[in-house]
């Protein structure tokens, strides 16, 4: 009985041992790790680009610098995937698409709809779905890839890192994944929006090593604006200020800086610290309407005009021309994209159903023209916490002596 | 039947002359004592076992010089001579074990019996510092050979009537003896008896260390784990007598055994008792951190390298890819050679003689440390993580358990290798379920853990203050549970508070 035992163990180690390399077992030197993936239209087709990391020269510890840190490699095809085994017939290896940091996809794909894109990107095992998606804006996705940076070597991380502190410290941008935008398209009281990427400078030193080599690269990568959706097409975009008014709507401005004018003239830049936005949605007479309640916290950042910090009047005047500032940042976005766009980007039909559900279930066929019309009401709060680490400017005191 | 001693001493003297094959280390000193003629008289002793200086001045100063005016055959032996230790012998067998065990035999003409005299002198290798489990802090004593000396040391410590000491000889030829001590009272008594009933159920020719009687009544055989815990340390051994465990000592060896024995005790450090609580806990905590990384640390390397890379955080698996560019093996073939070239540098290093060491050893280190690297064979992280693994596996305070895990971790690499984590997954489960079905005399081996016991855990995961461990281990020992009543200590107020109170 015991020999048994101990044959049918040995068995399974043997067993264990010659089964070794059947399944889906990969070692690490045979995958071409895609970091960043760029989506374009080439006639009917995708043209599918990646960016592979050459790891070799990434973490180079000696030698190195001859290569770039990493390659593309690209392929058409009918559907995103048959793009994607078609590379094989370029790339020596298959590319491994679980370090995706970033899919880049082309404005004019977009405007014909990218709902197709991401069917495979959510359909397929391999893929993580924490990457972001940007629309490459007046340039095509292939280039937006083709990009050197500096201080981070892989571009893809540098554009991924990029737009993850924008988000977090200036707020006219936002990061995107595969889930939120998904679930932006198929939601009924909202259309997803997506920063947008373009390429400031030239395309040709940029893509060559000599963009690297100078202290100010010639060509960089810069987020602008927000592209607006209707469901999966883009319709649209909104600029730098419009991009923070939207911000400041969906709460999710986590700290920016604002300029405002100074009670005699001159400016100041106020630093938004925290802010808190709530949005509800109310009925009036059997007419919806939007509250838009925006409590935020800053700091006096900088003050290029002659004032008087250390009176509780200047704090108030202050905090009340920041309130206005705000508030008319955010107006203008709403009125902007009721007139322009006519899509509901902020959400604000999720929050009617949230709060009247009963009347939503009878509006949100005909919700995006009930959009155009509604009524926002917009509310900001400042309070200014802190005045850095002097009280007043010494420009005042320069004053004076004169 | 063996032979008896018979009253004729020329024919007993032929006949041990005979069994003994005239080996010329056996003295026979034949002589005449008592008053007038005297009587016949015969002194055997094996040279080297006995003391000669007492032989001579107890012995044969008083059977040749003092009863010059005695008349022997009325006189009882007993009554005569000096010496402590004696016995009388009835059969050739007895005779022989006590001549072989350092005894002096006086034989006499016309008596039934000899008379064995306890004059051993073996040379004895002393009492040492503990080469095999040291501490920094705690006893540095540690058992020599002689089961006398170790039993000794053990009474040095419990100084209670109730320390039982059983000694039977085992062994058709070695005759070894070995002794079942145990604290009567505390110690369950069914254990003793099934202990007792192994023990005589074992016929073997002879016993040379304890680790034949470890393997003759354990158990589980095929098992990578100890079910018996061995010690060198009488505090470690005394410390497990008074939790009701027993003690089995044999002569000849250092290793004393102790059953039952639980997993746990072979995370169980002597230290963790002498050093402060808090300390001891963390260092627990330490060693079964130590644990996870010697059982897993290779296989879990392999499993997500090979199988599961998104699971790695995008920058390190950048650099661990660029690591393993131009490698030619697959991970697991690597993790095997470094593991075993490992083995082999850790058996070389118990094995070879001390004056080699330095130069294996800085062979060793280049071999597994730069060259390969540099050569290309291995990869850099391989080699952090096998030794990472191999250091690990070291916090293990018993060695026999240290070299069953890495045993185990073999065939985890292997599972790992062939299905990823899920083989890594499984391999666990059996592990786990392996261990819960073992027993060690009775009594569940992951015990206090599996059957959980709440009331034990105070010394399992954690080690409390000594005042917080009152119970003894459940399992082990079931009628006197409780160690003691102790408080936890109560700091005397302050000088000033008490005169306070006074006035």
């Amino acid at each position: 009985m015991k020999t048994r035992k101990l044959a049918l163990i040995l068995l399974f180690v043997v067993l264990a041992l010659i089964v070794t390399g059947c399944w889906n077992r990969r070692e690490m030197n045979d995958l071409a790790i895609a970091i960043a993936i760029g989506i374009d239209k080439s006639g009917k087709q995708f043209r599918l680009s990646a960016q592979v990391v050459d790891p070799g020269e990434v973490a180079a510890k000696k030698g190195g610098g001859t290569r770039t840190p990493v390659t593309m490699y690209q392929a058409t095809g009918n559907t995103i995937f048959e793009a994607l085994r078609k590379m094989t017939t370029v790339a020596p290896r298959k590319i491994y698409m679980s370090h995706v940091r970033m899919l880049s996809i082309q404005e004019d794909v977009a405007k014909e709809g990218i709902g197709k894109v991401l069917d495979f990107m959510s359909r397929d095992h391999e893929v993580r779905t924490d990457f972001f998606i940007v629309i490459a804006k007046d340039t095509s996705a292939a280039n937006t890839l083709k990009i050197l940076t500096h201080l981070e070597s892989i571009p893809a991380n540098q554009m991924f890192s990029s737009l993850q502190t924008s988000e977090q410290a200036w707020a006219p941008a936002v990061t995107v994944t595969l889930d939120k935008l998904i679930a932006d398209i198929v939601s009924e009281g909202k259309h997803p929006v997506v920063t947008g990427l373009r390429i400031r400078g030239e395309q040709k030193i940029g893509e060559s090593k000599r963009n690297v080599e100078e202290i100010a690269s010639p060509a960089q990568l810069q987020y602008s604006g927000l592209a607006v959706f209707n469901n999966d097409k883009l319709i649209g975009w909104l600029n730098e200020e419009q991009s923070k008014g939207y911000n400041y709507i969906i709460d999710k401005v986590k700290s920016t800086v604002g300029v405002v004018a100074c009670p005699n003239g001159g400016k100041a830049s106020i630093e938004v610290v925290r802010s808190k936005t709530e949005v509800k949605g109310k009925l009036m007479n059997g007419k919806p309407r939007m509250d838009v309640n925006v409590r935020i916290e800053a700091n006096v950042g900088e003050v290029e005009c002659s004032m008087d910090l250390t009176k509780t009047k200047t704090i108030s005047e202050l905090e009340n021309s920041t309130e206005k500032r705000a508030q008319s940042i955010i107006k203008m976005t709403i009125e902007k994209v009721q007139e322009k766009y006519k899509v509901d980007i902020f959400g604000f039909g999720e929050a009617i159903s949230r709060y009247h559900p009963k009347y939503w279930k009878k509006v949100k066929g005909e919700w995006d023209r009930i959009f155009v019309d509604l009524p926002v009401h917009v509310n900001v709060d400042v309070k200014i916490r802190r005045l850095g680490t002097v009280g007043n400017s010494f420009l005042e005191e320069m004053k004076k002596k004169e | 039947m063996a032979q008896q001693i018979g009253t004729n001493l020329q024919e007993n003297l032929r006949s041990l002359k005979e069994a003994v094959g005239n080996s010329n280390d056996i003295i026979f000193r034949e002589f005449r004592t008592g008053d007038g003629d005297g009587i016949n008289a015969a002194m055997l002793y094996t040279d080297g076992l006995v003391d000669k200086n007492s032989v001579q001045d107890f012995i044969m100063e008083t059977l040749l010089i003092d009863v010059r005016n005695i008349d022997m055959t009325k006189k009882n032996i007993a009554d005569i001579l000096t010496v402590g230790d004696m016995q009388q012998l009835k059969d050739f067998d007895m005779l022989f074990t006590r001549l072989f065990s350092g005894a002096a035999i006086l034989l006499l003409d016309g008596y039934e019996q000899g008379f064995s005299i306890g004059m051993s002198g073996i040379k004895d290798r002393g009492v040492t510092e503990s080469s095999g489990e040291a501490v920094i802090r705690g006893p540095k004593e540690a058992f020599s050979e002689s089961i006398l000396t170790n039993t000794a040391l053990i009474r040095r410590k419990i100084k209670d009537p109730n320390l039982w000491l059983e000694t039977r000889q085992i062994g058709r030829v070695t005759k070894t003896d070995v002794s079942i001590m145990y604290i009567n009272g505390i110690a369950n008594d069914k254990i003793v008896e099934e202990v007792r009933k192994r023990i005589e159920r074992i016929d073997i020719d002879g016993i040379l260390e304890s680790g034949y009687i470890e393997e003759l009544i354990q158990d589980e055989t095929y098992s990578p784990f100890p079910t018996v815990y061995n010690s060198e340390r009488p505090d470690t051994i005394a410390a497990e007598l008074l939790e009701g465990k027993i003690a089995i000592i044999v002569d000849g060896t250092p290793h004393v055994l102790i059953v039952p024995a639980l997993f746990i005790s072979f995370m169980q450090s002597p230290e963790d008792y002498s050093q402060r609580a808090d300390i001891s806990s963390l260092i627990r905590i330490l060693r079964f951190l130590g644990i996870f990384i010697a059982l897993l640390g290779p296989s879990l390397y392999i499993a997500i390298t090979t199988f599961h890379q998104e699971m790695i955080p995008t920058q390190l698996l950048i650099s661990l890819a660029a690591q393993r560019e131009g490698i030619p093996f697959p991970a697991f073939i690597e993790a095997l050679m470094m593991e075993i070239t490992f083995e082999i540098l850790r058996e070389a290093g118990i094995r070879m003689p001390r004056a080699i060491g330095q130069a294996i050893s800085i062979v060793g280190t280049l071999v597994i440390g730069q060259a390969a690297v540099e050569a290309g064979i291995v990869s850099a992280s391989m080699v952090i993580i096998v030794s990472i693994t191999a250091i690990s596996s070291f916090v293990i305070p018993s060695m026999n358990m240290t070299i069953s895990f890495r045993m185990v971790r073999f065939l985890l690499m292997g599972l790992a290798a062939s299905f990823g984590l899920f083989g890594i997954s499984v391999g666990i489960v059996a592990l786990v379920l392996h261990l819960c079905s073992l027993r060690s005399f009775g009594v569940p081996y992951m015990s206090p853990l599996s059957p959980f016991i709440l009331t034990d855990q105070r010394d399992t995961l954690f080690r409390l203050p000594h005042w917080a461990m009152y119970s003894r281990p459940r399992l082990i020992s079931q009628k006197n549970v409780i160690r003691a009543k102790n408080q936890p200590p109560k700091p005397k107020p302050k000088n000033s508070e008490r005169k306070g109170k006074a006035r």
